[in-house]
């Protein structure tokens, strides 16, 4: 692999990490690096600094926050989010959506966070934490801000992020904690591959509204569906076709070498209706 | 017929030879062997699928500090001839030059360029001005013949070296046409008969290591060449011919090789690094992208169309196959691969009637070449869909239907004399056949009908498939192998072989067959292969030629060794030569006395009557006995997403005595994985201008160990008396099965056929969509 010019340096505090970005002219965070280091190789010959996040160690852990709610840092993996103890209690479908990214090495590289910063309308974690109404913490040199996450995709790539900030975390409020869900995935095969089409149905003890469904690959951006979601709320199983066709009729798909635009649609009401079935039996039984 | 004997190293599963020194990374590849002052090559490639270089400046590259060459059609002599690592004369047609001035797929090659780092090689590929005058692509097969049709090589020198019909100014590669009795007739006069169309596609090999080669000038004004290559006899052959050398200037040796599956029966690079070194009295070294290993070779895709016949008690009787094969911008193992489809297929059943016919077409698309299975996979998926089809038409058991119909032993098919590699084949009687046995194990194995069926209204449904498989084991009177052995002072040997292992194990089973004649355990051969300096000649790894072929002239070598040990001990001990055998390290009389072989290597080098013990031997064949092969696979269908689900998969093989079974049931392994991607996710796709959309493995999937299922591989032993110690071939029968067995499957889950793979999730529901209207 051939890569541009690269400057590497270590930042040991979100404060240092902050100001070697703002220092440099060009440069990047970097966490696990499954997303950047493929990036880079199209960046050949430009001039880069990387700010590597990883050894700063309020940004590894997994752990309580304010709030009761659940902190997952810039730094921790996708495996060790997924095998936490208390994500897989309170938070079973981020546990689920983490093991169905790559595979056993890309994970144990690859970051939660980094995932959601790479912006990838198939961004595996970003179908749970959308429907776990997760909070990013973005910090910068003037201000640290929350922003849901429902406001934080703009586009393929695009996030709301400024130059220049941080996520330090993602929080997991304690409002959405012990959901229950369906992640139904279509991919070409079983590891190591984004997914075609992926629908993730779940549904909270508490809160407004108590049905989440988030979909991946079949927009710009990683979707709720909002409408949908209420249908679902008001009529339970007897909504899941309805509930289906609303699903397919709010996402915007491309055909691309992996699937025609028509076969995503059909298969969002597909997984969508699916999804709502295979809670109903999984909460009768 | 020599019978069946005891054997002692042959038929066990002896641990292979490099396994422990490539586990702990040993430095044995290509890449791994880079002098000091190495250039780094790269190819600059045509971006247009058709193109006529109008200007060409190479000079600001030129001038780039580091650069040391740059090659180009200007500056390279024009040569023609073809890529095809074949015996001489090719059968392929020499389409080809180093350079041209046209370029003819999106990956043509325009220049070449040694550099001091790979970097600088990229930076100066970057600063060379090309012109084209684009002209009209042909991506179609279907449209390579129309009136009218731009014509692809239209250059005069364009040529076959063998007596086959090529007319390159229609865009025909090669015809192919031959019947035995009267198809029409016999289509029309039975009592069932069947019509159908079916189509295979573009595909990677994907090796692990893409290909590579070192090229370094030697001080004596010789070449040598180091390379990634399943022919390094014929690599010698035609960079010599490219570079207008006699051959004896050229040196090539195959170090370990990170896997070809045909891909590397080719010389795609060694050209470029040789000329690049002559150029730059340098060293240089090229290793392919992965982008450009993608579109390297592929298989041919095919459309086939299917007739046959057959009466009301399940007897075929008449089939006629026509073939449109598409070789792509060049036609390297167009004629050849097209001919397999007809002689690896067809004499598997009993046919009255025989119609083989065939078109392989030139297109702008990306270049096909031999790819494991070699047609016989593209066939073998439209005979095997079809005696399905017959069978449940005619309320017959798929599996009985075939045990009634299929070629035995003592037998021939018209086929045999008819088809070889390119003009007549070579007459043959069918010895080992362990097919209906295959048929018999795999099916008791596998459960056939009798396992659970869902309902016919499941979302999920699953279903059983099964076909059956013929390869060849070499090519009859056209492959030669060779070997020779020599005999050391502490009774060990040196074993040295033509034959290339390219991860398929062969330096262990050769050596296995060496150690078995000479008694002596597999620590005393030590095995040297593919140096065209110091290993006795041999065509290569391919078509299934190796263990059959290479393996024989080991044993002869073997036995003419054994008989110069036996005489030296026999002048030693006063014994008649006849009274004394060779058994573990010893030579042994029938009255006890023994000596050890480190003695008589002793004595035979230092004392007594001094004389290298040591003797070379060849092998040519008229056989090329088939291996037979009966696969089995259960599918679970999801009728709303399209998806299908590998369940279970049996694959029975007879492929004589398997030397190493462990390394016989690999190849099975792997050549079913290899298949089970070709059926369901494996697929090169164009876009209207040629070039490729999923030219990397984030776009082109091949199956991972958690898509496959598990894959049970039975070794049905028989004894082919032409075969070292009654083996034949094994590596690319398996390839064949996935295909037939799948789409057979998925016929007897949901009830659609599908004839165009792969059966991808689209295609199964758009033929649930249509089935469901049909029947509404």
């Amino acid at each position: 692999m051939s890569l541009p010019q690269l400057e590497y340096c270590q930042a040991r505090t979100v404060e240092e990490a902050l100001e070697l970005w703002a220092k440099k002219t060009k440069a990047r965070y970097l966490a696990g690096g499954t997303d950047l280091l493929p990036q880079l190789r199209a960046a050949s010959g430009t001039q880069l600094t990387l700010v590597d996040l990883k050894q700063i160690e309020s940004l590894a852990k997994i752990g309580q926050a304010e709030d009761g709610a659940v902190s997952i840092g810039a730094a921790a993996s996708v495996a060790a989010v997924a095998a936490n103890a208390t994500v897989r209690k309170r938070y079973p479908i981020l546990s689920d959506c983490c093991l169905s990214l790559g595979s056993y090495p890309l994970r144990n590289r690859a970051t939660v966070v980094g995932n959601i910063c790479n912006a990838s309308p198939c961004a595996d974690t970003a179908a749970a934490l959308l429907a776990l109404d997760a909070i990013v913490v973005a910090t910068s040199t003037k201000a640290k801000r929350r922003i849901p996450m429902v406001d934080f995709f703009q586009g393929p790539g695009e996030s709301c992020l400024q130059a220049g900030e941080l996520v330090e975390e993602i929080l997991l409020p304690q409002a959405t904690a012990g959901g229950r869900g369906h992640y139904g995935r279509i991919a070409r095969r079983k590891s190591v591959d984004i997914s075609t089409v992926a629908v993730l149905l779940s549904v909270l003890p508490k809160g407004q509204p108590r049905h989440r469904l988030s979909l991946l690959s079949v927009a710009p951006t990683p979707l709720r569906v909002f409408e949908a979601e209420a249908v679902l709320d008001e009529r339970g199983p007897e909504g899941a076709s309805q509930a289906a066709e609303i699903a397919r009729a709010s996402c915007t798909p491309i055909s691309d070498v992996r699937a025609s635009a028509e076969y995503r649609r059909d298969m969002v009401a597909v997984l969508t209706e699916r999804g709502v079935m295979t809670l109903a039996q999984s909460m009768g039984g | 017929m020599s019978a069946e004997r005891k054997t002692r190293i042959v038929g066990r599963s002896v641990a292979k030879s490099d396994g422990m020194e490539l586990a702990c990374g040993a430095p044995l590849f290509c890449e791994d062997q880079l002098p000091p002052g190495c250039l780094h090559a790269r190819v600059l490639r045509s971006s247009y699928a058709h193109a006529r270089i109008v200007s060409l400046d190479v000079a600001p590259a030129e001038q780039l500090e580091g650069v040391a060459a740059v090659l180009h059609h200007g500056n390279v002599p024009r040569v023609m001839r073809t890529t095809a690592g074949q015996g001489a004369p090719e059968p392929s047609p020499y389409d080809f030059t180093t350079f041209d001035s046209k370029l003819r797929y999106v990956g043509d090659r325009v220049a070449a360029v040694a550099a001091e780092t790979p970097e600088l090689a990229r930076q100066a590929l970057g600063l060379i001005q090309l012109e084209v005058e684009q002209l009209p692509a042909i991506i179609d097969a279907h449209k390579a013949q129309a009136p009218g049709a731009v014509v692809i090589h239209d250059e005069p020198d364009a040529r076959v070296v063998i007596p086959v019909t090529y007319e390159p100014q229609r865009n025909l590669v090669a015809h192919v046409d031959f019947q035995v009795g009267d198809v029409e007739k016999g289509l029309a006069a039975a009592d069932a008969s069947f019509d159908r169309e079916y189509s295979c596609h573009y595909a990677q090999h994907a090796p692990i290591e893409p290909h590579c080669a070192l090229a370094e000038p030697l001080a004596n004004g010789r070449l040598r060449i180091t390379t990634s290559t399943q022919v390094p006899f014929h690599v010698r052959r035609i960079v010599a011919q490219a570079l207008q050398w006699p051959v004896s200037r050229i040196r090539v040796i195959k170090p370990r090789i990170g896997g070809g599956f045909g891909a590397k029966q080719e010389v795609l690079i060694e050209d470029l690094v040789a000329f690049l070194a002559v150029r730059s009295g340098r060293p240089v070294f090229l290793r392919l992208s992965r982008a450009e290993e993608f579109n390297s070779r592929t298989r041919h895709p095919m459309h086939i169309r299917l007739r046959t016949s057959v009466s009301a008690k399940g007897e075929l009787k008449s089939v006629d196959m026509n073939v449109l094969s598409n070789t792509g911008a060049y036609g390297c193992h167009g004629l050849t691969v097209v001919c397999n489809c007809g002689s690896k297929v067809l004499p598997l059943y009993r046919w009255d009637d025989i119609r083989f016919w065939a078109d392989v077409v030139y297109t702008n698309g990306p270049v096909a070449g031999a790819y494991r299975g070699y047609g016989a996979t593209q066939a073998a998926f439209a005979m095997e869909v079809q005696m399905d089809e017959m069978a449940r038409a005619l309320g017959i058991d798929p599996v009985q239907f075939r045990l009634q119909n299929h070629i035995r032993s003592g037998e021939t098919s018209p086929v045999f004399q008819a088809l070889g590699e390119g003009g007549e084949g070579v007459a043959q009687n069918i010895g080992s056949n362990g097919l209906a046995k295959c048929l018999r194990q795999a099916a008791k194995e596998f459960g056939w009908r009798r396992r659970p069926r869902r309902q016919s209204k499941a979302i999920l449904r699953r279903g059983q498939g099964m076909a059956c498989l013929m390869q060849g084991s070499s090519i009859p009177e056209v492959d030669m192998g060779a070997a020779s052995i020599k005999m050391n002072e502490d009774g060990s040997f040196n074993l040295l072989v033509g034959a290339t292992d390219l991860g398929t194990g062969s330096d262990t089973i050769l050596a296995q067959i060496a150690a078995e004649v000479l008694g002596v355990e597999m620590a005393q051969i030590l095995v040297t292969s593919s140096d065209t300096d110091l290993t006795p000649f041999d065509v290569g790894a391919y078509a299934s030629s190796t263990t059959y072929l290479s393996g024989e002239a080991v044993r002869k070598a073997a036995k003419t060794v054994a008989g110069q040990i036996r005489k030296v001990a026999a002048n030693i001990l006063g014994l008649p030569v006849r009274k004394l055998s060779l058994a573990e390290g010893q030579v042994v009389a029938a009255d006890g006395q023994s000596l050890t072989l480190a003695r008589i290597g002793a004595s035979s080098l230092y004392e007594k009557d001094q004389n290298q013990i040591g003797a070379f031997a060849s092998h040519t064949t008229q056989k090329s006995p088939p291996p037979f092969s009966a696969h089995f696979a259960e599918v679970e269908v999801d009728t709303e997403t399209g998806l299908v689900r590998v369940l279970d998969y049996v694959a029975a093989v007879d492929c004589g005595t398997a030397i190493n079974p462990a390394l016989a049931e690999g190849q099975v392994e792997g050549a079913v994985a290899n298949g089970l991607g070709y059926a369901l996710i494996e697929e090169i796709k164009l876009d209207e201008r040629g070039r490729l959309r999923n030219g990397s493995f984030r776009e082109y999937k091949i199956p991972s160990t958690l898509d496959l299922p598990k894959i049970r591989v039975i070794l049905v032993p028989t004894y082919e008396a032409s075969g070292p110690y009654g083996a034949k071939s094994v590596s690319e029968i398996g390839i064949n099965g996935p295909l037939p067995a799948i789409a057979n499957a998925i016929f007897d889950a949901v009830g659609v056929r599908l004839r165009q793979a792969p059966f991808t999730p689209e295609k199964i529901l758009a033929a649930l969509k249509a089935a469901e209207q049909e029947s509404s």
